[in-house]
């Protein structure tokens, strides 16, 4: 596949980042923001005191489980488009089981959790029998269920779960602080949370790479059509992958329900969902990659809070240099394709 | 008159074409032959401007090119004409034609269609999609476009796959039409000596990208043989094994079973094969035959009926219970329907034995290497593989024990040699007792395989035949629509 | 009789930013081509339509910017996809969420502020025709912009001979490369033509169905109804437009009985939509799946129905063809 040489691959690796770097400049200039300033606040924001670093792993938590969980659907061609929707409807579940309880501990915290993935799974399920016995590409099914998904939430903050006198956006009833998920130190990020991303990390790993069940996984994405003559199930193999994405998904909505907000509100799944698919698609979907990029892009998005309040500018430059990088790996990859057909054709 | 000059068309590290030249002179029939991956069509997409030459030169009407485009050759007056024609089906007759000719009305067009057809006995409705026609139609109307082109020189690649006999006697008479009496060139690529003998003027033999010789008539038909084959052509092809007696359990019977595919269904469906027996398939596409093997193995759907597998009944036909039971289906087209590209060899052995644990090495060298002279190393990926060997990979990928397998165009894209082999090891299967039901576009392939052949004719069975009627003309004309009683009066 | 007409008056202005989009991305991938970067585009461009307007004064200079930048995303998806030999689902989507967040940054300091917009056009003698009058007589220019865009599509497609060499490339690029026709180039062309529509479609939500910039923008998941409505619309223009219609009605009839329940909570009424596009989308399969072919096969009058009903995807759509590896 890839016979350049090592310092050949690196050095496209930089032209992709040299291209990323010129293209955000170039977009964000008619915002009048001064370029290097910006780029300055944007990675110190992350960086520059524990409590900050506490915060991009808090972001971590939730982009690695759903990156990760996206690797599976991958593997089998999917294009899992409704994992934001699946982690809402995560958080949905985690936040409905703990409904009846005014405090708890880990008894409560572990079926939270098991309700979370329960929802993302039952989500990503829909998708998949919309997609598998009828026809409906997984993008579309995906987003609807993503805006309905949404819409639920809103339904349920602003009507049976309101907080009693006021219904408001900023959520349902804060959780006791024994339904909290314990925190690493001082840090605003929980051990538990990090240890779960760790854990899906290595099962994904184990499960695609591994075992027999991952071939199998490998050779639907490949040919659907071969895999029905081989008598592997594609169907049932393709809702599997969906299921165990929106399970990952939920759980990555439980981290936010129980280890950042402890609550639910309408921006719950704040973009993890899609950030995951640019991750992904950065990565090329290959797994090492895969926590590294999802770290770089959480410090990206704490150091965009920043922003507003040190530049004027808007917050939404992170989501623009994320989608930058990814579209500049592409270019670049497809330079690449076009001189490398163009030596052969000579 | 045109002359191809050392012409080379590599893929990589393939030679498709390797220092081609010849010279073609207008009114003549020409016939390239060679087997398949000779590298026949690659030299006439580089006539065509289809392709471009890895270098050499063409000399058409006295003015040196280095490569053609389809504009260019369209202007050069080179038209060339597709096994599978290509055109767009889901367009109107009429579309099709006019596109990527000078700028005319839709009703000019109608009446220049109008009066093609009227010269050459045919006719076409202007506003019916192409996808309408069948491919005999579809390919007149390719040829009636290039000659409104204005194209003097035609090539046709393996014309007459897919089309009755009879059409191909039309089609050839309006080829020697073209040439004797309006002096155009035609060259004909094909792998059946017996229409190269029919029609041309000269032959050029191709083998392994190299244009070996030559031929001016009276041909030699060993000489032809052996210049085409090299030393492949001694192999010997097993007879057919002899059947079971008739009061064996039959292998299958069908009764009133109706199967329906995605474009149309087909019905009352009655039909018995004996255990070892080699049944073919013949049909033009589209009259059923496709459908008759993907009901067999439950890809495509039973919603009546039954059929019996030696004893056990089976009203519906589920794939993976089928499977089970013994009933092995191969696709024609391997990469696209039955191999993955880029998995390699030991992956698909492991999913295509999942019952064996463990190392499967062993396995593998006995199964692929031992069984299939599968030459290759188990790292190899899919994609990665000659034809030949992905028609290896794919036997060597079926049970031993398979009761019945149904076969789609067995040795497609396959050279002479491999193709042997293959027919060598289904013959064997059928000897040891497997029932073989299989379909090929080559008349010929059906004709020589087969103990009884089924056809197929607008979406039915017209007839199965057997002993002494599996012939040319008989099948022939079933597979055009004619009645047994016809044929029969006929002969009489 | 009145409230009819007022009503038909609002589903044509609703629904003919939806109609250019959906116009715009059927001349996109009638020639082969998916642009998933609609959504975004479409909020992009409104914004940048709406900030040249407010810059210049001047609302007609701010649809041309819109459809500048819509041209111009798709033409980055155009070379990146075509050219360069990507995924085009791939980068499409890159692009959709880029433009959002792009739109979104670029667009901070025009939040909430007022602008020009592009007023209405009244057509002197339609107004007083009785029954199209009040439907017709006085509209918004981007109404009529989207009935002349439903013309000129649909007369470009079927009844010009560019119509026919869009449809070939997208049905068969081996045959058109075969016939002359310059693939490449031809997909490219129909990308920027149908991403100038695009643009259109959200200058049309920023300078005239909703006027002014905000977060959230009033238009966001139009861009995927778009998408669906091409694939229901059967790739027709005419058929895509009524579909657009239609969903715009949905949307005006939500608005009403919004009303009428108001025990319903909002959200369902603003999601509403998207199930629905899933179940357009459901059933422009369902001729296809076996136990629905069982039952026309059983009853042959329904045959008549499903023909029309059935949809045919350019046979090339979202496939990939590059001249130099010949055919």
């Amino acid at each position: 596949m890839n016979r350049d040489s090592l310092l050949a691959q690196i050095g496209w690796v930089c032209a992709a980042l040299g291209l990323a770097l010129f293209l955000t400049i170039l977009v964000a200039w008619p915002a009048g923001a001064p370029p290097f300033e910006t780029i300055y606040v944007l990675f110190k924001g992350g960086v520059s005191s524990m409590s900050k670093i506490g915060r991009v792993l808090a972001g971590w938590v939730p982009l690695t489980l759903c990156a990760v969980g996206l690797l599976v659907p991958f593997t089998a061609r999917l294009w899992n488009i409704g994992v934001e929707g699946q982690v809402i409807m995560g958080a949905i579940f985690c936040t409905a089981a703990l409904r009846p309880y005014d405090e708890g501990g880990a008894l409560q915290i572990a079926l939270a959790i098991g309700a979370a993935m329960l929802g993302g799974a039952l989500w990503a399920l829909l998708a998949g029998c919309l997609r598998v016995f009828g026809r409906v590409h997984e993008i579309f099914s995906g987003l609807g269920l993503n805006f309905v998904a949404l819409g639920v939430t809103l339904w349920l903050i602003f009507g049976p779960w309101k907080r009693p006198g006021v219904a408001s956006m900023s959520g349902t009833q804060p959780l006791d602080m024994s339904l909290w998920l314990p925190r690493l130190g001082k840090l605003s990020v929980s051990w538990v949370g990090l240890a779960l991303a760790i854990a899906a990390t290595i099962f994904v790993y184990i499960l695609l790479y591994r075992t027999k069940w991952g071939l199998k996984m490998r050779a639907v994405g490949e040919n659907p059509k071969a895999a029905t003559l081989f008598s592997l199930g594609p169907r049932r193999r393709l809702l599997q992958a969906f299921m165990i994405c929106g399970a990952l998904a939920g759980l990555a909505g439980a981290t936010q329900v129980l280890g950042v907000y402890h609550r639910l509100l309408p921006a719950i799944s704040s973009n993890y969902g899609y950030t995951a698919l640019l991750v992904g698609m950065m990565a090329s979907f290959r797994l090492p990659l895969v926590p590294f990029i999802c770290l770089f892009f959480a410090s990206l998005n704490v150091g965009s809070i920043q922003l507003p309040l040190q530049l004027g500018l808007d917050s939404s430059l992170s989501g623009v240099i994320q989608g930058v990088m990814v579209l500049s790996l592409f270019i670049v990859q497809g330079l690449r394709l076009w001189l490398r057909q163009r030596k052969e054709a000579d | 008159m045109i002359v191809l000059n050392d012409i080379h068309k590599h893929y990589g590290r393939v030679r498709a074409n390797d220092g081609i030249s010849l010279t073609l002179e207008p009114g003549r029939i020409y016939a390239l032959v060679g087997e398949n991956g000779a590298g026949k069509s690659t030299l006439m997409r580089v006539l065509a401007g289809h392709t471009r030459p890895t270098s050499g030169t063409l000399e058409i009407g006295g003015e040196t090119i280095s490569h053609l485009t389809p504009t260019l050759a369209r202007e050069k007056g080179v038209g060339m004409l597709y096994q599978d024609p290509l055109d767009f089906p889901a367009m109107p007759v009429w579309e099709n034609f006019q596109l990527g000719a000078p700028k005319r009305s839709k009703q000019e067009v109608v009446d220049v269609i109008g009066e093609l057809s009227y010269r050459l006995d045919a006719c076409f409705l202007p506003d019916e999609p192409v996808s309408s026609l069948t491919v005999g139609e579809r390919q007149l109307l390719e040829l009636l476009r290039l000659l409104d082109l204005g194209a003097t020189t035609l090539i046709l690649d393996e014309p007459t796959t897919g089309i009755t006999p009879e059409q191909k006697q039309d089609l050839f008479d309006l080829l020697m039409k073209l040439a004797r009496e309006e002096g155009h060139t035609i060259i004909l690529v094909t792998h059946k000596l017996s229409e190269a003998f029919e029609m041309a003027d000269s032959i050029f033999i191709m083998r392994q990208g190299a244009l070996v010789a030559t031929l001016e008539p009276p041909y030699d038909e060993k000489e032809l043989v052996h210049l085409m084959f090299g030393d492949a052509a001694d192999g010997e092809v097993e007879a057919l094994p002899e059947l079971p007696p008739k009061d064996v359990t039959p292998r299958l019977t069908m009764r009133d079973t109706l199967f329906a595919g995605p474009k149309y269904s087909m019905g009352d469906l009655n039909f018995t094969a004996r255990p070892g027996e080699c049944i073919g398939l013949a049909g033009l596409d589209g009259s059923g035959q496709e459908l008759f093997l993907r009901g067999l193995c439950g890809l495509d759907r039973m919603p009546g009926g039954g059929f019996d597998l030696d004893s056990a009944t089976y009203r519906s036909n589920d794939f993976a219970t089928l499977r089970k039971a013994g009933v092995q289906f191969v696709p024609a087209d391997r990469l696209q329907m039955a191999l993955f590209p880029a998995l390699n060899l030991m992956e698909h052995i492991t999913l295509a034995f999942p019952d064996k644990k463990g190392d499967l090495t062993d396995f593998y060298q006995s199964q692929c290497v031992d069984g299939f002279n599968l030459r290759a190393h188990p790292d190899t990926q899919a994609n990665e593989l000659s034809g030949g060997n992905q028609q290896r990979l794919l036997l060597s990928l079926i049970p031993n024990d398979t009761k019945l397998l149904l076969m789609e165009h067995p040795t497609r894209g396959l050279d002479a040699g491999s193709a042997r082999q293959v027919w060598n090891h289904l013959k064997s299967r059928c000897a040891k007792g497997s029932t073989l039901i299989f379909f090929s576009p080559d008349l010929d392939e059906v004709l020589e395989h087969s103990h009884r052949v089924i056809v197929f004719y607008d979406r039915a069975i017209a007839a199965v035949v057997e002993g002494d009627d599996i012939s040319m003309e008989v099948v022939g004309a079933l597979m055009a629509g004619k009645s047994m009683e016809d044929i029969k009066e006929n002969n009489s | 009789m009145e409230t009819f007409g007022l009503t038909l008056a609002a589903i044509l202005v609703a629904g003919s930013p939806l109609v250019l989009a959906t116009l715009g991305e059927t001349l996109t991938e009638k020639a082969g081509i998916i642009n998933l970067s609609l959504d975004g585009s479409i909020l992009l461009s409104a914004m940048a339509a709406f900030v040249v307007s407010v810059t210049f004064d001047n609302p007609w200079i701010g649809l041309l910017a819109g459809m500048a930048v819509g041209a111009a995303i798709a033409g980055v998806l155009g070379i990146i996809g075509i050219y360069l030999g990507q995924s085009q689902l791939a980068v499409g989507f890159i692009l959709t969420l880029l433009c959002r967040d792009l739109a979104y940054f670029l667009g901070h300091n025009y939040s909430r502020q007022p602008g020009p917009d592009l007023g209405l056009w009244s057509i002197p003698g339609i107004g007083d025709v009785p029954l199209i009058g009040p439907i017709f007589g006085s509209q918004s220019p981007v109404v009529y912009l989207g009935l002349v865009a439903i013309f000129v599509c649909w007369w470009w497609m079927y009844r010009t001979e560019g119509g026919m060499r869009l449809r070939a490339v997208g049905e068969s690029p081996r045959a058109a490369f075969g016939r002359g026709i310059r693939v490449r180039l031809v997909r490219l062309y129909y990308c920027l033509a149908g991403g100038a529509l695009i643009g259109m479609a959200g200058a049309a939500y920023s300078l005239a169905v909703k006027p002014g910039w905000g977060r959230p923008q009033g238009c966001e998941g139009a861009g995927w109804i778009a998408l669906a409505i091409v694939i229901f619309g059967g790739w027709h223009p005419v058929r895509a437009a009524l579909g657009a219609f239609f969903f715009a009605g949905l949307q005006v009839s939500g608005i009403y009985l919004q009303e009428v329940f108001p025990s319903i909570p909002a959200p369902v009424f603003q999601v509403a939509p998207f199930p629905m596009m899933i179940l357009t989308l459901l059933a422009v399969n369902l001729g296809r799946m076996g136990w629905m072919q069982d039952i026309v096969r059983r009853h042959p009058f329904l045959k008549t129905f499903s023909k029309g009903w059935s949809i045919e995807a350019p046979a090339a759509l979202g496939q990939d063809f590059d001249p130099k590896k010949g055919l």
